[in-house]
């Protein structure tokens, strides 16, 4: 960011008086100041303002401009993980870090969503990605209903149902589709489709029916989401929809028997199903579609030709995708968050009407929850891989794509390292080679936790989850001679939790596409369905298709 | 909010009205408040238009308030008027536009003040520590700043024949503030005494910032010659004891200790400024404030204490009385706007800064509250047609929300659950609060205690303390912390940039801090090709 300094400037150029049309004095000259002028930082940055008014000239408010919407969720990325994946990304690049850019970092315009739920002033990600999808907030905990629900009291859902963006574009005739790297069934991805009083529901064995009887009336979320076509069109009497074109993620075992009988070859336990009603809900997801592919690891994930495939029913692991780190320890081999999102593209868009499609990164959150930053910024950044690889393959004219976060995690990017420090290195200051040290005598890493497991060393466990094997290990550690970059290495943490806590500011959104200005100023986070709303037309589409 | 936008909000509520007859919503969706304030929000914002002619330009920073302080503030703030907290907005999370901004300093991850100023005022990214001069400066190095003096948004305004004006709660040479003015390769040589120029000699070429502020006509109109400017019409702020010399006889009615001033060169810059400006105003304290009539008043130079102003919530101890950051605010807008071709005022809360610096989640809240209100001041004090606002910090701090408190639990209290009445426990047994630090000074209980740095007087006690039977919401609690530092740190993460006004539509995305100059010359033309 050198520039070349051609003058000597302690004096400079005659300004003459008071010229202007507006009576004001002449302004300064480039020519007058090249010290300023010249200098790379002053270039770019006026550059990126000359680019920010191109782009207010071109913002367009007509409504339902946008054929296609993509949003992006990344479960429990906060501002501190999203600057603190960028410094790592340009690490992994070779680069000094600050500069970088993740791909959503690029983006034109951006915002501020306030998380809280109704009942919950630090969220959690049931009641954040109702209020993304519906447009309503609502209590933690719970999925598609809104605050009028009793938490876990299935009695208290009929009436409080609502419909989704996922749901409208489903009956506005849109492809759609749906992607995590959780279960598929976890409280992110369930948003999407669901009705639950609980989120925890995720199967049938997970709703203690035998104890609480009533809840005999209530579906299971992995039910739900095998029967989201019939569910969907007994709601709107008349309805015909074709369903949900792409669902990739984790959480097999909610969709098949307690049985060893049903494990498949990528099973982690003994009996890979934890279904006590004896259902196999992929077996009837292939009998509803005959033509669909169900796969569960890479090589099925390969063979798809998305040309000339309708529908894909993807469950690559058990439980959770593995962490991005520890992809390759998966048992038959799985696909990247960039991967599916670039082979879910190529299905959707076979459908002239256009598609939704949102895909969840939910493992940043788990990282963050076992103290693990090597784990959540690893997957942080291929999440924004991802973001990438939907850029490359979409028309911005034409898709509004929306990337955001859940929520936060009390995760600190302390001070004052040198720039360049690796991120996940013991803080070292400006011309400084060895590490500061605390008033304790020992050094600090960059990156930390306020709360939650704490300190451990499992140096190259890529496993972030490993870190719950043994109790909370809180306060300071001599980190003297631990390598705190290594994958196993889990950051101090103050207040001893067995899981790092969620964070209630205010997180990031950050949009592309038609509409994508309305994101802009500090909102409710349930603004985000209302801006879909707008730029896709989504209430007014399904209302015309199903009349 | 200003009446264009409720205006605009009310059509908008007719036309939602006429556009939700059909039927694929559920009432329960479609009626709920949430749904309809966000539909209206966005049906807002679809019509939102800004001027591109800008007279004005008020830039507010609020020094250390990073996201979670904006969040933390906004719940306290809503919950001292008998609110949940969460729903509210301070007054500039109302403005239509916003932007994410990459702090760090081109030598630092982690940034400073002096540093991330620079950038904001000079469209240029520099080196922690130093104050308007570029990265090619050696921090301390006197010799090294020729020809690396870097040109401010205040300079280009006052070339241009705007009225200026900057205002700090901070001491009116801190980093913040100084950046606005001077040209420094050391924050710290806030006066001449700083320097140690008996032990480094060539550092006598260089003019301390307090003298930089003095003499900031004269020294424009020596760097550009045939320039006739008229100075800063309006500064005020703290840090008396940088203008004073090191003499009793100069003691102010304000003074906190027994020699007042810090200078070592015998120069009284006050009467120094009082002889340039006959007709301006000297003040130090709420009376020479408030007879301040604006109308008529040509300059303002407010020293209201020796060092940095009061803490907010301590403001009324303070010795002579000061007013408040909206007052001062108030004020220099009526001062500013006697020059009918506009003005460009600085704005700093600088001590939500130094209360977390000090561990201390109560000052470095209210102070962000009191910033709230200045740009409020602002906001109800100039045309929106023609004053550009734009409210931003220089950096965040290690300062965390943590979960999971239910729905209005006080902001500054323990964690009581969802449905729960009694603290949540952690695993030591012991209940947490909501807010902390990383790092700092942790645990203390002054009690009633309204000013954060009493805490500087024992050494650091980090690590888990039994809250059971502390008050926690009292002003004298200091938030645990986990590393034991002298003091706590900034923040690397990104801060937030909010806009209204003309051009407030070129604040977008994520960008590099050094971009808010370049939104302010854009609006303000003030350096033509």
């Amino acid at each position: 960011m050198k520039s070349l300094k051609l003058l000597s400037l302690s004096v400079l150029v005659v300004l003459t008086a008071c010229d202007d049309s507006d009576g004001l004095n002449s302004a300064v000259k480039e020519s007058d100041i090249p010290v300023t002028v010249q200098n790379t930082w002053y270039q770019q940055s006026a550059a990126t303002v000359e680019t920010a008014e191109v782009q207010a000239k071109k913002i367009d408010n007509t409504r339902g401009k946008a054929k296609n919407v993509i949003l992006f969720v990344a479960d429990g990325m906060g501002l501190s993980t999203v600057t603190a994946a960028r410094i790592l990304a340009g690490q992994q690049l070779g680069k000094m870090g600050e500069e970088h850019q993740l791909s959503f970092d690029k983006m034109p315009f951006s915002g501020f969503s306030k998380t809280y739920n109704v009942d919950a002033q630090t969220p959690d990600s049931a009641g954040t990605m109702t209020a993304l999808m519906s447009g309503v907030k609502t209590d933690v905990g719970v999925i598609g209903v809104a605050e009028g629900v009793s938490r876990g009291d299935c009695t208290t859902v009929a009436g409080n149902e609502l419909v989704t963006a996922l749901e409208l574009a489903e009956l506005a005739g849109k492809s759609t589709g749906i992607i995590s790297t959780a279960r598929i069934t976890h409280a992110t991805p369930a948003a999407t489709y669901a009705k639950s009083a609980d989120r925890n529901w995720e199967d049938i064995s997970d709703m203690n029916i035998d104890n609480n009887p009533e809840r005999a009336a209530c579906e299971d979320i992995a039910s739900q989401l095998v029967n989201f076509e019939a569910n969907l069109e007994a709601r709107f009497s008349g309805v015909d929809v074709n369903g949900i074109e792409v669902v990739m993620g984790g959480g097999r075992r909610h969709f098949l028997p307690k049985d060893a009988a049903y494990n498949s070859a990528d099973a982690a336990s003994g009996v890979e199903g934890d279904r006590t009603d004896g259902r196999d809900l992929t077996a009837e997801w292939q009998a509803s579609y005959p033509n669909g592919d169900y796969i569960i690891d890479q090589a099925g994930f390969d063979a798809i030709n998305a040309k000339n495939t309708e529908r894909v029913f993807a469950l690559f692991n058990e439980s959770h995708m593995q962490y991005e780190a520890d992809r390759a320890n998966d048992i038959a081999g799985e696909p990247s968050l960039s991967e599916m999102t670039e082979k879910a593209l190529a299905v959707l868009d076979n459908n002239d009407d256009g598609f939704f499609l949102m895909v969840e990164s939910g493992r940043i959150d788990h990282g963050h929850h076992a103290g693990s930053a090597h784990g959540a910024l690893t997957d942080a950044i291929a999440f924004a891989e991802a973001v990438q690889t939907a850029m490359d393959n979409t028309n911005p004219e034409e898709t509004l794509i929306i990337v955001t976060a859940d929520h936060s995690h009390v995760f600190t990017i302390a001070g004052y390292p040198k720039r360049g420090n690796p991120i996940l290195g013991k803080v070292v200051g400006i011309g400084q080679t060895e590490p500061s040290l605390a008033a304790d005598g020992m050094p600090y890493t960059t990156v930390g936790y306020t709360n939650g497991l704490g300190f451990r060393d499992l140096g190259t466990e890529t496993d972030a989850d490993a870190g719950y094997g043994v109790p909370a290990a809180n306060g300071r550690q001599d980190l003297a001679n631990v390598d705190t970059q290594s994958p196993g290495f889990h950051q101090e943490a103050l207040i001893p939790l067995g899981s790092e806590t969620h964070a209630g500011e205010d997180v990031g959104v950050y949009a592309q596409g038609p509409g994508a200005h309305l994101v802009t100023g500090t909102n409710e986070q349930n603004l985000i369905f209302h801006v879909m709303d707008y730029a896709a037309d989504l209430v007014a589409s399904a209302e015309k298709a199903m009349q | 909010m200003n009446s264009t936008w409720v205006t605009r909000s009310a059509v908008a509520t007719v036309f939602l009205a006429a556009s939700s007859q059909a039927g694929v919503l559920p009432d329960v969706q479609k009626n709920s408040a949430w749904f309809t304030e966000a539909d209206k929000k966005v049906q807002m914002k679809s019509e939102q238009k800004t001027n591109k002619k800008t007279k004005n330009v008020i830039l507010f920073v609020g020094d250390g308030m990073g996201i979670s302080t904006l969040t933390a503030a906004r719940i306290l703030d809503g919950q001292n008027k008998g609110l949940p907290g969460e729903e509210g907005y301070l007054s500039f999370e109302k403005f239509p536009y916003s932007a994410q901004v990459k702090t760090y300093n081109v030598d630092a991850q982690t940034p400073d003040s002096a540093g991330t100023m620079t950038a904001m005022m000079s469209g240029v990214k520099t080196d922690a520590g130093v104050i308007g001069v570029d990265e090619d400066v050696s921090r301390g190095d006197c010799s090294s700043v020729a020809g690396n003096e870097l040109v401010t948004a205040i300079e280009l305004a006052e070339i241009r024949g705007l009225s200026t004006g900057v205002i700090s709660t901070a001491r009116i040479t801190h980093a913040t503030p100084a950046a606005t003015y001077a040209k420094s390769p050391e924050r710290n040589w806030e006066d001449i005494s700083d320097m140690d120029i008996d032990n480094h000699p060539e550092r006598a070429a260089c003019e301390d910032i307090a003298s930089q502020l003095i003499n900031f006509e004269k020294n424009l109109e020596a760097r550009f010659s045939g320039v006739d400017v008229d100075g800063l019409e309006v500064v005020m702020g703290g840090g008396r004891r940088h203008f004073l010399p090191k003499d009793a006889a100069y003691n102010s009615a304000d003074a906190a200790s027994s020699v007042e001033g810090d200078r070592t060169d015998g120069r009284d810059l006050t009467a120094e400024w009082q002889a340039q400006y006959p007709d301006g105003k000297y003040v130090i304290d709420q009376a020479g404030f408030d007879a301040i009539v604006a109308d008529d008043t040509d300059k303002v130079f407010a020293l209201f204490n020796e060092s940095h102003m009061q803490y907010e919530a301590d403001r009324g101890n303070d010795i002579a009385g000061e007013p408040s950051l909206s007052e001062l605010t108030s004020k220099a807008i009526d001062v500013l706007d006697n020059n009918k071709h506009g003005f460009m005022l600085v704005v700093e809360s600088g001590r939500i800064d130094h209360g977390h610096h000090a561990g201390s989640a109560y000052n470095a809240l209210t102070d962000t509250i009191e910033f709230a209100k200045a740009v409020q001041a602002a906001v109800d004090n100039t045309n929106p047609e023609e004053t550009l606002i734009l409210v931003t910090a220089d950096h965040s701090h290690v300062f965390t929300i943590a979960g999971y408190p239910k729905r209005g639990n006080p902001i500054l209290g323990k964690v009581v659950a969802v449905g729960a009445t009694e603290p949540t426990l952690a695993n030591d047994g012991m209940p947490y609060t909501t807010v902390g630090y990383s790092n700092g000074l942790g645990f203390r209980d002054l009690g009633t205690e309204t000013d954060a740095d009493a805490a500087y007087a024992e050494p650091a006690a980090v690590g888990r303390q039994d809250l059971s039977a502390v008050n926690t919401h009292s002003s004298g609690f200091h938030q645990e912390a986990l590393i034991p530092l002298g003091s706590e740190t900034h923040a690397g993460e990104d801060i937030s940039l909010h806009a209204i006004g003309p051009n407030s539509q070129l604040v977008q995305g994520v960008v590099e801090q050094s971009v808010i100059f370049h939104i302010i010359n854009k609006s303000l033309g003030l350096v033509a090709k």
